[in-house]
C-alpha cells in the first residue's frame, strides 16, 4: 500500500503547488495553467483511494468521478480562455 | 525491505517526474515552455492513471486533459503574444506567507491522507459497486458507475459542458484565417480522420464492458474535427445552424427524456428497467459522444460561428441593437 | 409522487433545451420555464410542510453508491426564495431583454442557472454538490458577460478563476471525507463523522472553498464588480441567490454534517470575518457613488451578518434555542434575497430611463418614476432591518440570542451596521425624492416595475408577518444532528 500512499502524497502536494501559483500569479494563462495541476492533484487523490492492491478490483466510482471532474475542468478552461481572448482583443481595438 | 524498495522506484521516479514537471510548468516565465511542459505534465498523468489500474482515465487524460486542454492553451498562446503583459510583482512578504499557507496546507492533507489510507483505512464503496455491477446493464465497472449509479451527475456534467460552450458562442466571433495545408498534411488528413472516426465509434461500443465510453469517444470524435480545421475546413466537420443546435441538444435531451421516460411505468428518476438498462445507456451515450464532439469542437473554434444566427437574425435580419 | 423531487431541476432543464432549439420563442419558453419549476416548488414545499422531508434515490440505488435528492425545511425555503425571485426577475427581463440580440442565449442561460440552483438545494451528495456548484458558477458567469463590456468582461474572469478555485478547494475536502468515511451520501455523513483531523481538516477545505464563493470578507474582493457590472436581472439573481447557495452549503456543513465537529474558535474567526464585512461593506456603500455599486457593497455587509450568526449557533447547544437562532438567519437570508432583487431590478429600470446610475444625479426620480421609488424604499426598509420587515425580527431574533449566549462583543458591530445602512439607504432615497429634472418620461407602470415592487414588498411585509412559517419550517431536518 505504500506506494498507494506515496501517489496521494503527491496529489496532495500538486495541488498546493497549483494553489500556490494560483495565488502568486497575475496574468490569466499562468493562472489556468496553475488551477489545472491544481485540479491533477485532486484526482491523483480520487485514484489512489481507488487503487487496493495488484490483486482486488479497483473502485470504480473514484474513477467516475475524476472523468466528471476532467470534463468540468475542460469546459472551465475553455470558458476562461474564450474570455481571455475577448478582452485581448478588446485591448488591441 | 531492500526488495520492497525496488518495486518502488519505478513509483518513485514517476511521482518525482510529475512534481518536477508540475514545478517547471508553473514557475517558468515563458508561457510557451509553461504550456508545452503542461502538456508533457498531462501525459505522465496518464500513464499514472494506467499504473493505478484507472486504464479508462489514462484514455481521457490523453484525450481531455493533455489533448484537448493542450491545443486549447495553445491555440491562446498566439492571443498572449499581441497582449499587455501586466505582470505585477508580489511583494517578498507575501511571497513568504503564501508559501508557508501551501506548506502547511499540504502538511495538514499529507497527515489526513496518511490516517485514512495507512494508519486506518475505511472500507469505501468498491465493494458495492462491483457486486451490483450485474444488475447495471453493463461489464465496466466506470461506465456503470457514469451512465447508471450515479448519472444524474454525468447528465448535469454534461449541462456544465453545454453552458461553457454558449459562454464561448456569446463571448465573441470565432476567429478564421487557416491556411490551406500543405499537401502532405492533407493527405495525411484523408487517412487520419477516417480513423479517428472509426477510433471513436470502436470506444462507444467497447465502453461497455472494457476501457472507453461516451466521453472518450467524444474527444477522439473532437480530434477528428480539430484535425480538419487545421487542414483548412475552417467548420471543422461541424454542422450549421439549426443541425448544429441540435447536436448540442441531443445528449442531455436524450438522458432527461429516458431518465423522465421510466418513470412512466412507476420507477424512479433514471431508473432503467434492468433488461433495458444495457441498450438505454448506449442510446443515452451515442447521443452524448455526438454532442459532446461538437461542444468540444465548438470550443476549439473560440467562438460563435457565422451559422449560429441570433434571435435578431431570425427576424429577417432586422436591424436591432441593445 | 417521490419523483416530485426531480421536477424543479428536470423542468427548467427541459425548457432549456427547447429554448435553445427555438431561438425565436425564447420569451415565452424563458418565462414558461421559470414558472412551470415555481409549481413544483410549491408542491413540494406543501408536502415537506405536510409530511416532513422528502427523499428521492434516483436510478433506484441506495443512497451511498446512488444519488439522492433531498428536501427538508432549510431547502424547501431557498427553493421558494430562488423560485419566486426568478420568477419576478423573469417577467422583468422578458422587457429587459425584448430586442437584445443576443437574447436566445440569455433566455437558454437563465434557465440552466435555475436548473443549478434547484440541484445544489436538493442534493444530497458531496461530490453531486460540487457538479452543481461548478454548473452554477459557469452558468453566472456567463450570464455576468452578457453585457459585453470591457469591465464585465473582466469581472467575469476574475469571478471565474476564483471560483475554480474555490470549487477546487471543496472538492479537495470530498475527497478527503471519502478517504476518511467511504461515502458521499450527506446523510450517512452526518451519523458517520465524528471529530478528528480528518473531519478537521476536510472541514476547513471545504469552508474555505465556500467562503471565496459567498465572498466572506478578506475573499470579497470579486463580487462588486462582478455584481455592479452585470445587466440589471442578473445582478438580481447574482447577489440574491447565487452567492446564498454557497452560505446555503457552509450551513449544512457546519450545523448538520460536521455537528459537533466544528469548535467554537473557528467559529468565532468567521464571525469575526463577518463583522469586519459588515462594517467595510457598509461603509463602502456609503461612499459608492454609483447605485449597482452601492447595492453590490451593501451585498457584501448583509452577508456578514448572516457569518455573525456562527459563533452565536456554535456556542448554543442543540435545541429550541439554536433552532431560534438559525430561523433568524434564514429569515435574515430570505428577506435580503428578495429586498436586493427589488433593489436591481429599480436600479436597471433607472439606468435604462437616465442612462446612468449615479446617486447624486438622481433627482427627480420620485416624480418620474413613483413606483420604482417607492421599491427602493421599501427594499430599503428591509435592508436596514426596520419594522415591519423580515429583517427586523431576524435582528431582533439575533440579539435576543446575543444575551443568551452572552457574547455581547457583536452588539456595537450590528448597531454600526445598522446605523451605516440606515445612513446609505436614507442619503439614496435623499437625492431620488429630490427636485430634479427626473430620469426620462414617466411610463405607465407594467412589466418592468410590478416584479420589483412585489419583491420588496415581501421582503419588508409577508416575511414580517409571516416569519412564523420560517421558524416552523427550518427544524424540518433531512440530516442527523440537526433538528428535532
Amino acid at each position: 500500500m505504500t506506494q498507494v500512499l506515496l501517489y496521494a502524497l503527491t496529489g496532495a502536494v500538486l495541488f498546493m503547488l497549483g494553489v500556490r501559483a494560483a495565488l502568486l500569479r497575475d496574468t490569466v494563462l499562468p493562472r489556468l495553467l496553475a488551477l489545472n495541476v491544481s485540479g491533477a492533484g485532486v484526482f491523483l487523490i480520487f485514484v489512489s483511494l481507488a487503487y487496493r492492491g495488484d490483486s482486488l478490483p479497483t473502485d470504480p466510482v473514484p474513477h467516475a468521478l475524476v472523468l466528471t471532474g476532467l470534463v468540468v475542468a475542460v469546459s472551465a478552461t475553455a470558458l476562461a480562455l474564450a474570455l481571455n481572448r475577448r478582452l485581448r482583443e478588446m485591448d488591441n481595438e | 525491505m531492500m526488495s520492497q524498495s525496488l518495486t518502488m522506484l519505478p513509483d518513485l521516479v514517476l511521482a518525482a517526474m510529475l512534481i518536477g514537471l508540475a514545478w517547471a510548468a508553473l514557475s517558468s516565465d515563458d508561457l510557451r515552455r509553461g504550456v508545452v511542459l503542461f502538456i508533457a505534465f498531462g501525459l505522465l498523468l496518464a500513464i499514472v492513471w494506467a499504473r493505478l489500474h484507472a486504464p479508462d482515465l489514462a484514455l481521457a487524460e490523453a484525450a481531455i486533459g493533455a489533448g484537448l486542454s493542450g491545443a486549447l492553451l495553445l491555440v491562446a498562446l498566439r492571443d498572449e503574444a499581441g497582449g499587455k503583459e501586466t505582470a505585477g510583482r508580489v511583494s517578498q512578504v507575501s511571497r513568504w506567507m503564501v508559501d508557508l499557507f501551501a506548506l502547511i496546507m499540504a502538511c495538514l492533507i499529507g497527515w489526513v491522507l496518511w490516517l485514512t489510507m495507512y494508519a486506518e483505512p475505511a472500507e469505501r464503496l468498491a465493494q458495492l459497486a462491483n457486486s451490483m455491477l450485474e444488475h447495471s446493464g453493463v461489464s465496466n465497472p466506470v461506465t456503470a458507475v457514469l451512465l447508471n449509479y450515479r448519472a444524474y451527475d454525468t447528465l448535469l456534467e454534461l449541462v456544465v459542458v453545454l453552458t461553457a460552450v454558449l459562454g464561448v458562442l456569446v463571448v465573441g466571433r470565432e476567429r478564421r484565417g487557416y491556411r490551406q495545408a500543405g499537401p502532405v498534411f492533407c493527405g495525411l488528413v484523408h487517412w487520419l480522420v477516417p480513423l479517428l472516426i472509426v477510433t471513436a465509434g470502436y470506444l462507444l461500443w467497447v465502453g461497455a464492458h472494457a476501457p472507453g465510453g461516451a466521453f472518450q469517444a467524444g474527444a477522439t470524435l473532437a480530434a477528428a474535427g480539430i484535425v480538419l480545421r487545421l487542414a483548412g475546413n475552417d467548420a471543422a466537420g461541424l454542422l450549421d445552424g439549426m443541425l448544429l443546435r441540435w447536436s448540442l441538444v441531443a445528449g442531455i435531451g436524450l438522458f432527461l427524456l429516458v431518465g423522465l421516460g421510466v418513470t412512466i411505468n412507476g420507477g424512479l428518476f433514471l431508473q432503467y428497467p434492468e433488461a433495458w438498462s444495457g441498450s438505454l445507456i448506449l442510446v443515452i451515450e451515442s447521443a452524448a459522444t455526438a454532442s459532446i464532439a461538437a461542444a468540444l469542437v465548438l470550443a476549439y473554434r473560440g467562438g460563435r460561428p457565422d451559422g449560429w444566427l441570433s434571435v435578431a437574425d431570425y427576424d429577417n435580419n432586422r436591424e436591432v441593437s441593445r | 409522487m417521490n419523483n416530485l423531487l426531480i421536477w424543479p431541476v428536470a423542468l427548467p432543464l427541459l425548457t432549456a433545451l427547447l429554448a435553445l432549439l427555438w431561438p425565436r420563442r425564447s420569451n415565452w419558453i424563458g418565462v414558461a420555464g421559470t414558472g412551470l419549476p415555481l409549481l413544483a416548488v410549491l408542491l413540494v414545499s406543501w408536502q415537506v410542510a405536510a409530511s416532513g422531508p422528502l427523499e428521492l434515490a434516483l436510478g433506484g440505488w441506495a443512497p451511498g453508491l446512488g444519488i439522492a435528492l433531498r428536501a427538508d425545511g432549510l431547502s424547501v425555503l431557498m427553493l421558494l426564495m430562488s423560485a419566486l425571485v426568478t420568477m419576478a426577475v423573469a417577467v422583468y427581463a422578458s422587457v429587459y431583454f425584448a430586442h437584445a440580440e443576443r437574447r436566445g442565449e440569455f433566455w437558454v442561460l437563465w434557465l440552466l442557472l435555475i436548473t443549478a440552483l434547484h440541484a445544489l438545494f436538493l442534493s444530497g451528495d458531496l461530490f453531486n454538490l460540487y457538479v452543481t456548484l461548478e454548473l452554477l458558477g459557469l452558468t453566472a458567469v456567463v450570464l455576468a458577460c452578457l453585457g459585453g463590456s470591457r469591465e464585465s468582461l473582466q469581472a467575469a474572469l476574475r469571478y471565474l478563476v476564483l471560483g475554480l478555485l474555490g470549487s477546487l478547494t471543496f472538492l479537495i475536502g470530498v475527497a478527503l471525507i471519502y478517504a476518511g468515511y467511504g461515502t458521499l451520501d450527506m446523510a450517512a455523513l452526518g451519523d458517520a463523522i465524528v471529530a478528528g483531523p480528518t473531519a478537521w481538516v476536510a472541514l476547513s477545505l471545504m469552508t474555505g472553498g465556500l467562503l471565496i464563493k459567498s465572498a466572506l470578507f478578506p475573499l470579497h474582493f470579486w463580487l462588486p464588480p462582478a455584481h455592479a457590472n452585470a445587466p440589471a436581472p442578473v445582478s438580481a439573481v447574482l447577489s440574491a441567490l447565487v452567492v446564498k447557495a454557497a452560505l446555503y452549503l457552509i450551513l449544512r456543513l457546519w450545523l448538520e454534517l460536521f455537528d459537533g465537529v466544528v469548535t467554537q474558535a473557528a467559529a468565532v474567526i468567521v464571525g469575526v470575518l463577518g463583522a469586519i464585512a459588515v462594517v467595510w461593506g457598509s461603509w463602502a456603500a456609503l461612499q459608492a457613488e454609483r447605485l449597482k455599486l452601492m447595492a453590490a457593497y451593501s451585498t457584501v455587509a448583509q452577508l456578514g451578518y448572516l457569518f455573525m450568526f456562527m459563533p452565536l449557533l456554535a456556542a448554543l447547544p442543540e435545541g429550541a434555542g439554536r433552532e431560534l437562532a438559525l430561523g433568524a438567519l434564514v429569515l435574515l437570508a430570505l428577506t435580503h434575497g428578495f429586498a436586493k432583487s427589488a433593489f436591481f431590478l429599480a436600479a436597471g429600470i433607472i439606468m435604462q430611463r437616465a442612462g446612468h446610475d449615479r446617486i447624486a444625479e438622481l433627482g427627480g426620480t420620485a416624480r418620474s418614476l413613483p413606483v420604482t421609488a417607492f421599491t427602493i424604499a421599501l427594499a430599503g426598509v428591509a435592508l436596514i432591518g426596520l419594522p415591519p420587515s423580515g429583517s427586523f425580527l431576524a435582528k431582533w431574533q439575533m440579539l435576543s440570542t446575543l444575551f443568551v449566549t452572552g457574547q455581547w462583543v457583536w452588539l456595537p458591530v450590528i448597531a454600526v451596521g445598522t446605523l451605516l445602512a440606515g445612513a446609505y439607504i436614507f442619503r439614496l432615497l435623499g437625492h431620488a425624492f429630490a427636485p430634479g429634472e427626473g430620469v426620462g418620461p414617466s411610463l405607465s407602470v407594467g412589466r418592468e416595475e410590478i416584479p420589483a415592487v412585489l419583491l420588496a414588498l415581501i421582503a419588508t411585509l409577508l416575511l414580517g408577518f409571516w416569519a412564523s412559517a420560517v421558524w416552523e419550517l427550518v427544524p424540518i431536518s433531512a440530516y442527523a444532528g440537526g433538528g428535532a
